[in-house]
């Protein structure tokens, strides 16, 4: 297995991903974690000048999408064959429309009136459309309660580590969804991100 | 081999990655375009999700362009030789659709005092930033491909990306002679010049 690092902020964001997969692995990884006085000394030294990079054996690779994807190949959480992969990136392009929407209310809208319509349209319409999209999924899958195929696979993983934000703000968010409600414990029985997220600040 | 439709709208939008992946697989699909006026209707309760573009394998649905491209790719030789490769080629992929992004809030945005704050941004900008990046890289690969010594989804991406810009801001581009080399190099290839030969021109 090669040397690993994970070079991302000291926050979830684009980075929780990978952490998650390295401990559902069990997978020893360096998990580096820039400050803003830290981060300007090493963005010259990254591929596209943004975080997270992936070191691999020295190497330094960028763009989250990438990490995540070569992660779930090297780690085993791609499902099997191409139809599966297939499946497990749909899943991915479900959950990157559904980013932009959760970045734009956490992070972009200055005006706060204007912040607290789109946080309720986020908690209320776009969480029901795209939680009506995994529910979808999770039921076409008729092997297990995982989205694709019979295990955790990285949309499991992604689809866990965007709702738990939405969880905090409207807790009952989940409710209506009983596959995705059940999902999301098949995912925290994972030993390694059970550990993880015990651990997680 | 299995049947495909690919199913979009007859532009190349969002969609013609997908498309370019295909015609240099060199299978057989059947290109579905959907007229604007026609959509929603029935078309987009057919979709999975409410969306273009989906590709119809032995009648399964399959929506995301990304999932997409990427599916045709690995199943046709056009990932590269080995993981690593891979994960560079993503990367490639994923600046791609980050740019992509910045366009298309240009494009669409409604007002047009905001509209020409963006498009200023995205050709004075973002455009040369990830111009320098595939530039660069380009620099460290003897081949003219992207990575390795053949074509792979990463130059695939990028001729479709830069398809507006290099109508429409062709200036620019003296500045990044291996991208444009690149470019040429790809719509050369034989799967892909017969399949530009016959293609229509589309605004996006």
């Amino acid at each position: 297995m090669p040397t690993y690092r994970l070079h991302y902020f000291d926050v979830r964001g684009r980075g929780e991903v990978a952490r998650l997969m390295f401990n559902a692995a069990g997978q020893k990884f360096d998990d580096v974690r820039y400050t803003k006085d830290t981060w300007p000394d090493f963005k010259p030294k990254t591929p596209f000048g943004q975080l997270p990079v992936l070191e691999v054996d020295g190497k330094l690779f960028g763009q989250s999408g990438a990490i995540f994807n070569y992660l779930a190949r090297e780690l085993g959480f791609y499902g099997n064959g191409n139809m599966e992969a297939l499946q497990v990136d749909v899943v991915m392009g479900l959950v990157n429309d559904f980013i932009p929407l959760m970045i734009k209310v956490f992070f972009q809208e200055q005006d706060e009136t204007k912040k607290k319509e789109l946080l309720e349209k986020l908690l209320n319409e776009d969480a029901t459309k795209f939680f009506t999209y995994f529910e979808k999924v999770l039921k076409e899958n008729k092997s297990s309660e995982y989205f694709v195929g019979k295990g955790l696979t990285m949309a499991d993983i992604v689809v866990y580590d965007i709702v738990d934000p939405l969880i905090a703000h409207k807790a009952t968010i989940v409710d209506p969804f009983p596959l995705l409600k059940a999902n999301r414990q098949k995912v925290e029985s994972n030993p390694g991100i059970a550990a993880y997220l015990k651990s997680r600040k | 081999m299995p049947s495909y439709t690919y199913h979009y709208f007859d532009l190349r939008g969002k969609g013609e990655t997908c498309r370019l992946c295909l015609a240099a697989a060199g299978v057989q699909f059947k290109d579905h375009r959907i007229d604007h006026a026609a959509w929603p209707g029935d078309y987009k309760a057919a979709t999975p999700f409410g969306q273009l573009p989906y590709l119809e394998i032995d009648g399964k649905k399959f929506a995301q362009s990304g999932a997409i491209a990427s599916y045709i790719s690995r199943e046709h030789g056009l990932y590269g030789t080995s993981s690593l490769e891979a994960l560079a080629i993503d990367g490639v992929v994923g600046l791609v659709a980050d740019y992509y992004s910045l366009w298309a809030k240009a494009y669409f945005e409604a007002d047009s005092n905001k509209k020409i704050d963006l498009q200023l941004k995205l050709n004075n900008v973002d455009l040369p930033n990830l111009l320098g990046i595939l530039e660069k890289i380009l620099a460290g690969n003897d081949s003219g491909y992207y990575f390795g010594n053949q074509l792979t989804l990463a130059d695939l991406s990028v001729y479709d990306i830069l398809e507006n810009s290099y109508r429409d801001f062709s200036n620019i581009y003296s500045s990044y002679p291996k991208v444009v080399e690149n470019r040429k190099k790809v719509a050369a290839l034989p799967r892909i010049a017969e399949y530009l030969s016959k293609r229509k021109e589309t605004e996006i």
